[in-house]
């Protein structure tokens, strides 16, 4: 198939085009829209977030839960549950970690590409829970870091679902430049729902 | 690995982690195989990363400090463990809990081996690609806690009962709820089943893999529906019925040849006759007290608090200390989802266990779950060790 | 048999009949008084519990697995028990308490043997009740006793680098104990294929990384390093 060009809506009389007249928009109509590619790319991430349950404990079956009909977690884009870290953008740590598990959650969390989430579900995985003992870590942020934390134990599965809710806001105001540029991770401000 | 395998031929196998952090291990469990092409040789199995210290952290408190512990044994089944803990120390204190707590206490023990099963073969389903069943299930799963919110509040970790009794009496229309929701539940085993039980892909899948023979699985310490599904026909409720189970009318569901099908469709069939017991419960649930008059165990009424000096005090000792069993040892089992969940109680005559010793039905399975793969398919794995129900809360508490 | 259940071709009926009347608490603690000087255990109220001798206790299992009368076809569960903090006591500071149930008849029993604290080994049942594998790995981990003639006696629960038993009384329970790498199980997987007759010539590739010889993966054979030193003391908590 040959391309052939779209014919341009008559534009205004020329002459000296006035600064507000010359975007791409008043060209081409409203045929396209134009954004920033930040905008354009926070947009994407927000509404496929693919999440990677890392569930060891009673909170996995609360995302369970969360991920059946009832609640379903698929009216905000995050129902394609990946056990691959490497698909995977959030990672939902559901369950007491322990010392035993800690370096397993460690080394699935650095293979996940970047950008990256974390959520913590429930008190054991943000802060040890009631579990206070020689074998559980007291809060993975001691080995990860977290984006968004859910009280509870186990959390409803509304808590879920305002975590992934906020967790799209906070991805909205995310920037591409300090990752892209300096290839760190962006600084994380941490949000707690649920509470 | 290069390997001289017994009949002498040089042999490269190759070794597979499966595990933790595998979607069929559900997340806290290890094997590690050695293959070759694609059958398993050999297999071991690890646990443990979901140790956190339960027979520990139940040291440090009071007894009725443990029974928030019990909640996360089995947490398919809450109500299971709290109970089962609860009637071990009450045998300890020699105490019977009124008929009406008994009732009520039956219905939630066959409720939860129902969403316990729920689970258990929605999540097997799931790991062999049968995605379809798990929506079925769980919406019933959720009508379920839908009655556990209106007892307790909670959903899954529910505290529901104490040594002696209840947290409180169920709400009026307990016994309502309860019966709208046994169809359900009846329903959807009906769709289950007829999506899968006659299904060749499900068949291909399940039959005759991860046999275990009768013997074999009484050596390995067996019981409960795995028990039954290799055919052996052994159930708590019928050979030491506690609880009134004798007064029900109920079939034990076993299996013949103990492979994964055969467990899917023991516990399958297994929530219908649950239901049977609900039903029978309910119809004998009369009103009446709910906890024991036991001055040891049940806070005395608050007019006898506010007038009586003995129960002032009581009500005191209780709160602050706590109830405090006789000094002695004692264990005392019932039949949980997965088989015998039992309570050895070690007690020195003061308001804190002195050791407590959990026997987790499941920790059994999965012993002999390396053993029971050798010589399978690796694809077998996530079918078998899904039909063996392990519920890591308890396995390694 | 239910109504429900697949219909049963029969393989094995002598499963399938209802449990028989099994001995009562008296006539099971004359057998084992008699034959294996059991004696009664003063703390159980509840007619459970006899003490066995540490070297009669494997002929007393045995004898209660295989008896016609008894048949304790099942080991449910071991339970160590440290006594340390228990007030008044006096004796032995350890003590094991093994579970054993019937399928055949509805009777139940607990065997207890009771250990020094500077000499806590008592004999593996691991070749009586393959399930005494694994759950005497757990009472040599939680508690420390020492299983002699176990084929594997490795920790179960805590991770390889943990040191200490954290259920002896003396372990502190917020006393933490970090863990580095994972265990890479090899040792154990080359000790399943020792026990079916294979022998293992060469790691190769596979051993993820980890070269032979390298700490925790011995080629030896199973638990050849984590045996322990039957000793009572307890490295991971002073005194
Ligand atoms: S927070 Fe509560 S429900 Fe969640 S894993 Fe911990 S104990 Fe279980």
């Amino acid at each position: 198939m040959t391309y052939k060009p779209v014919p341009l809506p008559p534009g205004p009389a020329p002459g000296p085009a006035k600064p507000d007249q010359r975007g791409s928009e008043n060209l081409l109509g409203d045929t396209v829209v134009t954004s920033t590619a930040e905008a354009l790319i926070n947009w994407g991430r927000r509404n496929s977030l693919w999440p990677f349950p890392f569930g060891t404990a009673c909170c996995a079956i609360e995302f369970m839960g969360t991920v059946s009909s009832m609640h379903d977690l698929s009216r905000f884009g995050a129902e394609l549950v990946r056990f691959s870290p490497r698909q995977a953008d959030v990672i939902i740590i559901a369950g007491t970690i322990t010392y035993k598990q800690a370096p397993i959650l460690r080394q699935i969390y650095d293979q996940m590409c970047e950008p990256k989430w974390v959520i913590s579900a429930g008190a054991c995985a943000t802060s040890g829970g009631f579990y206070d003992c020689y074998c559980t870590v007291p809060g993975i942020d001691e080995i990860i870091p977290v984006d968004i934390y859910i009280a509870g134990c186990p959390p409803r599965p509304e808590a879920f679902l305002e975590a992934i809710v906020q967790l799209q806001k906070k991805v909205d105001r995310e920037t591409l430049r300090v990752s892209q540029a300096l290839g760190t991770e962006p600084r994380r401000d941490r949000i707690a729902v649920g509470a | 690995m290069k390997a001289l395998s017994p009949a002498g031929e040089l042999v490269e196998l190759m070794t597979i982690n499966v595990g933790p952090s595998h979607p069929a291990t559900h997340g806290a469990l290890r094997a590690h195989c050695a293959l070759d092409g694609e059958t398993i040789i050999a297999a071991a199995c690890e646990m443990g990363y979901l140790h956190r210290g339960f027979e520990k952290m139940i040291e440090q408190g009071t007894y009725q400090m443990v029974l928030p512990y019990t909640d996360r044994l089995n947490y398919c089944s809450a109500m299971m463990n709290n109970i089962a803990f609860c009637k071990a120390v009450e045998r300890m204190f020699g105490v019977t809990v009124p008929e009406r707590c008994v009732r009520v206490r039956v219905v939630l023990l066959e409720l939860s081996r129902i969403i316990d099963h729920l689970v258990c073969v929605c999540a097997n389903l799931v790991d062999l690609g049968a995605l379809t069943n798990f929506w079925y299930f769980f919406n019933v799963r959720e009508e379920v806690y839908k009655i556990w919110e209106k007892l307790c509040g909670a959903r899954l970790t529910n505290t529901v009962t104490r040594i002696g009794g209840m947290y409180r009496d169920v709400y009026p229309a307990f016994a309502d709820d309860v019966l709208a929701v046994l169809p359900l539940v009846e329903s959807a085993v009906a769709e289950v089943r007829g999506l899968v039980e006659k299904n060749r892909i499900f068949i291909d899948r399940t039959k005759d893999i991860g046999v275990v023979t009768a013997d074999q699985a009484i050596a390995w310490g067996w019981t409960g529906p795995c028990l039954r599904a290799s055919g052996v026909d052994r159930d708590l409720r019928k050979d030491e019925p506690y609880y009134g189970y004798d007064e029900y009318t109920f079939d034990t569901v076993i299996g013949q040849t103990g492979d994964t099908y055969d467990r899917i469709m023991v516990r399958m069939i297994e929530m219908l006759e649950s239901a049977s017991i609900c039903r029978q419960a309910l119809a004998k649930l009369k009103p009446g007290p709910i906890n024991t008059s036991d001055a040891r165990l049940s806070l005395p009424s608050r007019s006898q608090v506010y007038h009586d000096m003995e129960a002032l005090i009581n009500s005191f000792k209780l709160i602050y200390e706590g109830v405090r069993p006789p000094a002695g040892e004692c264990y005392d089992a019932l039949e949980a989802a997965n088989g015998e969940l039992g309570f050895l109680i070690v007690s020195d005559g003061g308001t804190n266990p002195y050791r407590i010793k959990v026997r987790p039905p499941c920790f059994t399975q999965w012993a002999a779950f390396g053993p029971m793969m050798q010589g399978a398919m690796l694809s077998d794995v996530a079918a078998a060790l899904g039909s063996i129900n392990i519920i890591a809360g308890e396995l390694d508490r | 048999m239910s109504a429900h259940a697949v219909p049963a071709a029969d393989p094995s009926a002598a499963h399938r009949e209802p449990i028989k009347a099994g001995l009562d608490a008296a006539a099971l603690e004359k057998i084992l008084v008699e034959q294996f000087s059991a004696k009664r255990d003063t703390r159980d109220r509840w007619n459970l519990t006899l003490i066995v001798a540490r070297d009669r206790l494997r002929d007393a299992v045995r004898h209660l697995r295989d008896d016609a009368a008894l048949r304790f076809n099942q080991l449910l569960d071991v339970a160590g028990i440290d006594y340390l903090a228990y007030p008044g006591h006096r004796g032995a500071r350890y003590a094991v308490t093994y579970l054993f149930k019937s399928t055949v008849f509805r009777h139940r029993l607990a065997l207890k043997v009771e250990l020094d604290e500077d000499d806590a080994v008592v004999a593996t049942l691991s070749d009586l009740f393959p399930i005494a594998d694994w759950a005497e790995r757990e009472t040599w981990d939680q508690i420390g006793i020492v299983f002699s003639g176990h084929p594997n006696l490795k920790r179960l629960l805590n991770h390889h680098e943990f040191v200490g038993h954290p259920l002896r009384k003396d372990y502190p329970c917020q006393k933490r104990q970090k863990l580095s790498v994972n265990d890479p199980m090899i040792d154990q997987l080359e000790g399943v294929l020792l026990a079916q007759g294979w022998q293992v010539l060469d790691r190769g590739a596979t051993g993820n990384g980890i070269p032979p010889g390298a700490p925790g993966t011995s080629l030896a054979g199973p638990g050849s390093e984590s045996q322990p030193a039957p000793t009572g003391s307890n490295t991971g908590a002073p005194r």
